[in-house]
């Protein structure tokens, strides 16, 4: 399967001079499974780009949102598909005993903050509250867990072709406790995490910014790193970058990472900072685990 | 895979790490998961030592008590039966730490309700008040 990054960026768009190389749209991913079918993570401004000259899918073309704070579903009013007749379009997200998953989208593509509303969309769009067990999307097998962050949020497991994506934009697995010291079974997202080929993770703030922002629901770039290394991922990009975040002060973050990425026992290669535009290709991950992973429990 | 946690109890494991008054968790099944630091005080004895206990063997080791000093079967318990009902409760009886000092007092319970239902409980310990008096 291929992974295409449109968007890293974390709590609102931030385009400018400053920001051309990782990039500045919102949470917006791109899954293409080697059946041809096209999964969407979270619908921030990256997926305008996306939408624009995407040929139009065979079925139906599946968003997947862990949550909808805005800079995950800003996105949506503007993608192209959304305004075909032909187009099917199905919406996952997480449940919440507040409202269903459609009213609580359409509070957003409604008046006054939209000049349509969700019932004009030109295509066929349908809501699906994620399920707690696993489902099918074209060759894939779905997973999706609750995890830690404000308000109903999920994280999403990709499993296809022998290899993983799992996507947790927005967590904070660290809080009230050392991810150092706690047994598996208490650390928010490691059942859906565990062995992944590639994990995409929140990486909103350095360690010294972090203090400032404790349960805001992001991780600094310890936690980050170490969420990975416990639950043995083979990859790990890092995503949801601070608006703040330049490129050259994500160079340095990146250079960062990696020096206490080997400090807990990593490879070089295996970790990055998510940059709009990457596309990557995954391949089945080997057998051997490299025993990562310190946990008892 | 592992057995881990609804996220409903990781959240309240992290709230009880927090605070200073003692508390414990216990999971769906009735087992007590974690207690804070504040209740290892009160038990003379840290969960890094104890681990997971069941039920009955929480019950065995510190209660609680009746008055002839033995231990009150879960089923006779009012916060128990509260808590399986989808209740909160409140109860005031004996327990006894680790070293066989007994102790009155409160305790508090409310259930976990996630998603999928009931959880585990999320339960707190407090002086009784004629203790203080």
């Amino acid at each position: 399967m291929k992974v295409k990054i449109w968007g890293a960026r974390g709590s609102v768009p931030a385009p400018g001079p400053e920001t051309t190389r990782y990039g500045g749209n919102t949470s917006c991913v791109q899954i293409t499974l080697d059946d041809g079918t096209v999964i969407v993570l979270d619908a921030g401004t990256g997926i305008r780009s996306l939408g624009v000259g995407m040929p139009a899918p065979a079925g139906p073309l599946h968003i997947l949102l862990t949550h909808l704070h805005l800079d995950h579903i800003q996105g949506l009013m503007f993608f192209a598909p959304a305004f075909r007749p032909e187009t099917e379009i199905v919406i996952w997200g997480p449940a919440s005993p507040e409202a269903s998953l459609q009213d609580r989208i359409a509070r957003y593509i409604s008046a006054p903050l939209s000049p349509i509303d969700v019932r004009e969309l030109p295509c066929t769009v349908s809501f699906k509250e994620a399920e707690t067990t696993e489902w099918q999307i074209g060759s894939a097998t779905i997973r999706a867990a609750s995890v830690t962050h404000r308000g109903p949020t999920l994280g999403y497991h990709v499993q296809c072709d022998g290899s993983s994506v799992c996507y947790i934009p927005d967590h904070e697995p660290g809080l009230g406790g050392s991810l150092a010291d706690l047994e598996d079974e208490w650390i928010s997202g490691f059942d859906l995490a565990r062995d992944s080929t590639l994990l995409l993770h929140d990486c909103q703030y350095t360690d010294g910014e972090y203090p400032d922002h404790l349960g805001w629901g992001h991780s600094p770039l310890s936690d980050a790193l170490m969420f990975a290394r416990r639950t043995a991922v083979e990859r790990l990009m890092l995503f949801h970058h601070d608006p703040l975040h330049s490129d050259d002060f994500l160079d340095a973050l990146c250079g960062e990472s990696t020096a206490r990425w080997e400090e807990l026992g990593g490879r070089p290669e295996q970790v990055e900072f998510a940059t709009e535009r990457r596309e990557t290709q995954l391949s089945a991950r080997p057998a051997a685990a490299d025993g990562a992973r310190t946990g008892s429990g | 895979m592992s057995a881990q946690n609804p996220l409903e109890l990781i959240q309240a494991r992290n709230l009880l790490s927090s605070v200073s008054t003692p508390g414990m968790l216990v999971s769906g099944p009735g087992d007590v998961i974690f207690y804070n630091e504040a209740a290892s005080a009160l038990l003379g004895q840290r969960f890094e030592e104890t681990g997971t206990l069941s039920a009955q063997d929480w019950v065995q080791t510190f209660g609680p008590f009746d008055d002839d000093g033995e231990p009150i079967p879960l089923e006779r318990q009012p916060l128990t039966l509260a808590l399986r009902a989808n209740r909160p409760g409140h109860a005031v009886y004996v327990i006894r730490s680790a070293g066989g000092e007994e102790r009155r007092i409160e305790a508090s319970g409310v259930p976990i309700i996630g998603k999928d239902g009931f959880t585990g409980a999320l339960i707190l310990f407090w002086a009784a008040v004629e203790a203080e008096a």
